[in-house]
């Protein structure tokens, strides 16, 4: 397992985490049959482009003050099935993908939290973590507003 | 009081008379006997004349027959038996101050007046009074079939009002000076304007005013959401409850219906130009009929054996009978429409052909594509989406198996996942068919459910129990991968955020196994790719809605316009209905400014 040092060790691997998700959005814009659905993977691949952009601020700045606050978890990306990537993915797709891999680096950060070597570095991870279910609750918002909605 | 030159007291049957105690109205001609629902103290003696002797059933008239000089004690409500003889009055007729009147209705709600001294009748109040009165008539309900017949059968529930109560009931309506009712209505029909020709008695002109803004009012009046329209905003309800405008809209529909009034209008003289209306539905059927009015020819081409959209595959016969939606598509047909049935367009068709032989093309595809939850087990048998669950008993009349064709998928305990009109319809049509138990399973609670009142309240009444914040997390089966449960949990609402929801949170540890043997989801649809496969060209969002001009309805494809569900995601019927109204306004003012 990797080693962090210090916190600017955290952030790198954060600031790394931050932009794979970038790439891995716009290989997936790249490949989308359709415009809506580019576009889309597009949006999502700037999101965490802002994310990347506000890390980087953080490190330069050195400025490791994250608000703790409880973030609400719907659990929509819990209990959906899992979708592959794929060049036809639907909007509900895109959602459930994005849900899910926010939930996974939720997991990841809360995960290093737990071992960390110190009190400072746990908090850098569990603000990481609540970042990121931050991120899936706009997801989760989304898919509650528009998918689950009755008719 | 003392009666001096009358030999009989007259009163007339087709009184609706109105008690201002307990506010009952009485009504007089019901239950096929003519009744009259006075009782009268007379020397003393109390004569009911709803059963009374002295009634003439063919003059129509009850007479207590009075010796001059007789002493007719009061008159009473047959309900509180309270005297319904105002003392303070002078008979406008005869003059006589201090004359002794009763104060009642005829049919029209006009307050109704007799004198008992000399028995004049005379009509009239003052304005305020006028007021007073109208705001003391309750809200008459619709005769509707017995809840414990109705569950098995599959006709409509409410019967509709009859003439007396539509007079009554209109009646209610104050003919504000700003009437918010229009601005309640998605098209801005002439609401006071249609009332007041109901109070005349004009029920024919009244369906004409409708008509001027809503080609589909008997649909309308049915499925509209009158309570966060319309009757939301009519003044009556910030103190009692609203005028029942789309009762109101109802009756006038289908008494031109039922009386044979429906003329086919005018047509403009032929354009020479041509509209290709893709869909059936009411987005469809709207462009239809404004577009065949202007004098252009017009072919609509649907998917389905059936014309009608929603309107014949969704909303079940109880609540919109499938010969009324017929009805109008003959009407269209009667002015000249053509129908292409089984036409799918961006299969057989595409849309560019479609611009090489009509000037213009409508597309108003709805958005009946089932979307899941994408929860595990929706794959088992007996996992229904509600629009192949609705399709198949609807469109397939699988209810009528063997003498039609489709077997009706059927479940002994049936749970309905969702709590809007979809919802409701999917549970209402199971429990017709004879389940035992039908449970509608809904994430948040009561007061969002976003159903129409109405059907809620049906739904309640027909034995439908509600499993309210509660969602299913994955559904379990059996060896043969049939259903036979769900696993759901406990949901709590959250607090509101930033767009003022309150979100549905799962309660850690809640689960629980729900027993069913048959679902139908009845959360989200979307749009049907088909028609843009062949046409990428038609601009859409990310949900794959048709994005449009909003002031003309104009896609981003010239001369294409479209409306109705397939831009705004599922919506109204009323509100597919006026975006094509949008689109068929636009659609003439460009084509008009071209040569052909
Ligand atoms: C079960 C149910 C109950 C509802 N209850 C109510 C209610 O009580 N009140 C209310 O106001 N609204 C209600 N709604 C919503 C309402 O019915 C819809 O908003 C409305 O019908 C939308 O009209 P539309 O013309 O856009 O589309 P639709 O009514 O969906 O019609 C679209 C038509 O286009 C056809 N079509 C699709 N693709 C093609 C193609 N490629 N080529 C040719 N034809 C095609 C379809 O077969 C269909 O006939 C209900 C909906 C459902 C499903
Ligand atoms: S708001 Fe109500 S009372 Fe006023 S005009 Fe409209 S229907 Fe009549």
């Amino acid at each position: 397992m990797k080693e962090f040092k210090s916190i600017n060790d955290v952030l790198d691997f954060a600031i790394k985490g931050e932009q794979e998700a970038v790439d891995f959005y716009n290989q997936l814009a790249e490949n989308s049959k359709t415009e809506d659905m580019r576009h889309v993977f597009t949006s999502f691949a700037q999101e965490e482009m802002e994310h990347k952009t506000r890390l980087t601020k953080i490190k330069a700045e050195g400025l490791y003050q994250f608000e703790k606050k409880e973030i609400v978890d719907l659990k929509i990306g819990d209990y959906t099935v899992s979708v592959k990537p794929s060049p036809e993915m639907s909007y509900q797709d895109a959602l459930i993908l994005a849900m899910k891999k926010e939930k996974a680096a939720f997991r990841l950060y809360y995960e290093l939290a737990k071992r960390a070597n110190n009190d400072e570095m746990k908090d850098v991870f569990l603000s990481l973590a609540q970042e990121e279910s931050k991120h899936k609750l706009r997801f989760e918002i989304e898919y509650d507003e528009y998918v689950l909605r009755e008719n | 009081m003392r009666i001096k030159d009358v030999k009989y007291l007259r009163f007339k049957t087709y009184l609706n008379a109105y008690c201002p105690h307990c506010n009952q109205s009485f009504n007089v001609d019901t239950i096929n006997e003519k009744t009259l629902d006075f009782k009268a103290v007379y020397k003393k003696k109390k004569i009911d004349l709803r059963l009374s002797p002295y009634l003439d059933v063919f003059e129509l008239e009850a007479s207590v027959p009075v010796e001059k000089g007789d002493i007719l004690d009061d008159l009473l409500c047959p309900y509180c038996s309270k005297s319904i003889v105002k003392k303070d009055f002078s008979c406008k007729e005869c003059g006589t101050k201090a004359a002794e009147v009763i104060i009642s209705a005829d049919e029209k709600l006009i307050p109704f007046y007799l004198c008992l001294k000399y028995g004049c009748e005379w009509h009239g109040l003052s304005k305020a009074d006028e007021k007073k009165i109208k705001l003391k008539i309750p809200r008459q309900d619709m005769p509707e079939q017995d809840q414990t017949l109705r569950i098995h059968n599959h006709q409509e529930v409410p019967y509709g009002y009859t003439s007396e109560l539509a007079l009554l009931e209109a009646g209610r309506c104050i003919q504000c000076k700003n009437p918010k009712c229009i601005d309640g209505c998605p098209v801005n029909i002439d609401i006071p304007g249609f009332i007041s020709l109901v109070v005349e008695e004009k029920f024919d002109e009244a369906v004409k005013k409708i008509k001027e803004r809503n080609i589909l009012p008997a649909i309308c009046g049915r499925v509209c959401p009158q309570e966060n329209q319309c009757e939301e905003a009519c003044v009556l309800g910030i103190k009692e409850k609203p005028v029942a405008i789309g009762r109101l809209e109802r009756f006038v529909a289908d008494f031109e219906r039922k009386m044979e009034l429906v003329k086919v209008p005018i047509i403009n003289k032929n354009t020479g130009k041509k509209i290709a209306v893709v869909g059936s539905g009411p987005a469809g059927l709207t462009v239809a009929a404004d577009m065949r009015q202007l004098g252009y020819s017009v072919t609509i081409f649907e998917a389905l054996h059936e014309t009608g959209g929603v309107l014949t595959y969704g909303i079940p016969e109880f609540r919109l009978p499938k010969s009324i939606v017929q009805f109008e598509i003959n009407y269209l047909k009667e002015m000249g429409c053509r129908i292409e049935l089984n036409h799918i367009i961006g299969a057989t068709i595409t849309v560019d052909e479609l611009l090489e032989n009509f000037n213009a093309v409508f597309i108003g595809v709805g958005a009946g594509l089932p979307t899941f939850m994408n929860i595990e087990g929706e794959n088992l048998g007996n996992v229904f989406s509600s629009n192949e669950y609705l399709t198949r008993m609807n469109l397939m009349k699988a209810y009528k198996f063997p003498e039609y064709d489709t077997p009706m998928p059927k479940g002994e305990n049936v749970t309905v996942i969702g709590g809007g009109n979809v919802a409701m319809d999917s549970a209402r049509t199971a429990i017709r068919t004879g389940s035992d138990k039908v449970t509608i399973v809904y994430r948040r609670s009561r007061n969002e459910l976003p159903a129409r009142e109405e059907e809620v309240h049906h739904a309640e009444e027909e034995g439908i129990k509600f499993r309210l914040l509660t969602n299913p997390v994955r559904y379990l089966g059996t060896d043969d991968n049939r259903v036979k449960g769900m696993e759901c949990i406990k949901m709590e609402l959250g607090e509101p955020d930033n767009s003022g929801r309150r979100r549905p949170i799962p309660i850690e540890g809640s689960n629980f196994i729900l027993d069913c043997d048959l679902v139908v989801i009845a959360v989200g649809t979307g749009p049907n790719p088909t028609i843009f496969q062949s046409t990428p060209d038609i601009k859409r969002n990310k949900w794959g809605y048709i994005e449009v001009n909003p002031d003309t309805n104009e896609t981003s494809k010239e001369f294409v316009y479209a409306g109705g569900d397939i831009v705004t995601g599922s919506a109204t019927v009323i509100q597919a209905m006026g975006a094509g109204r949008i689109a068929s306004n636009a659609m003439h003012e460009k084509l008009s400014k071209i040569k052909k």
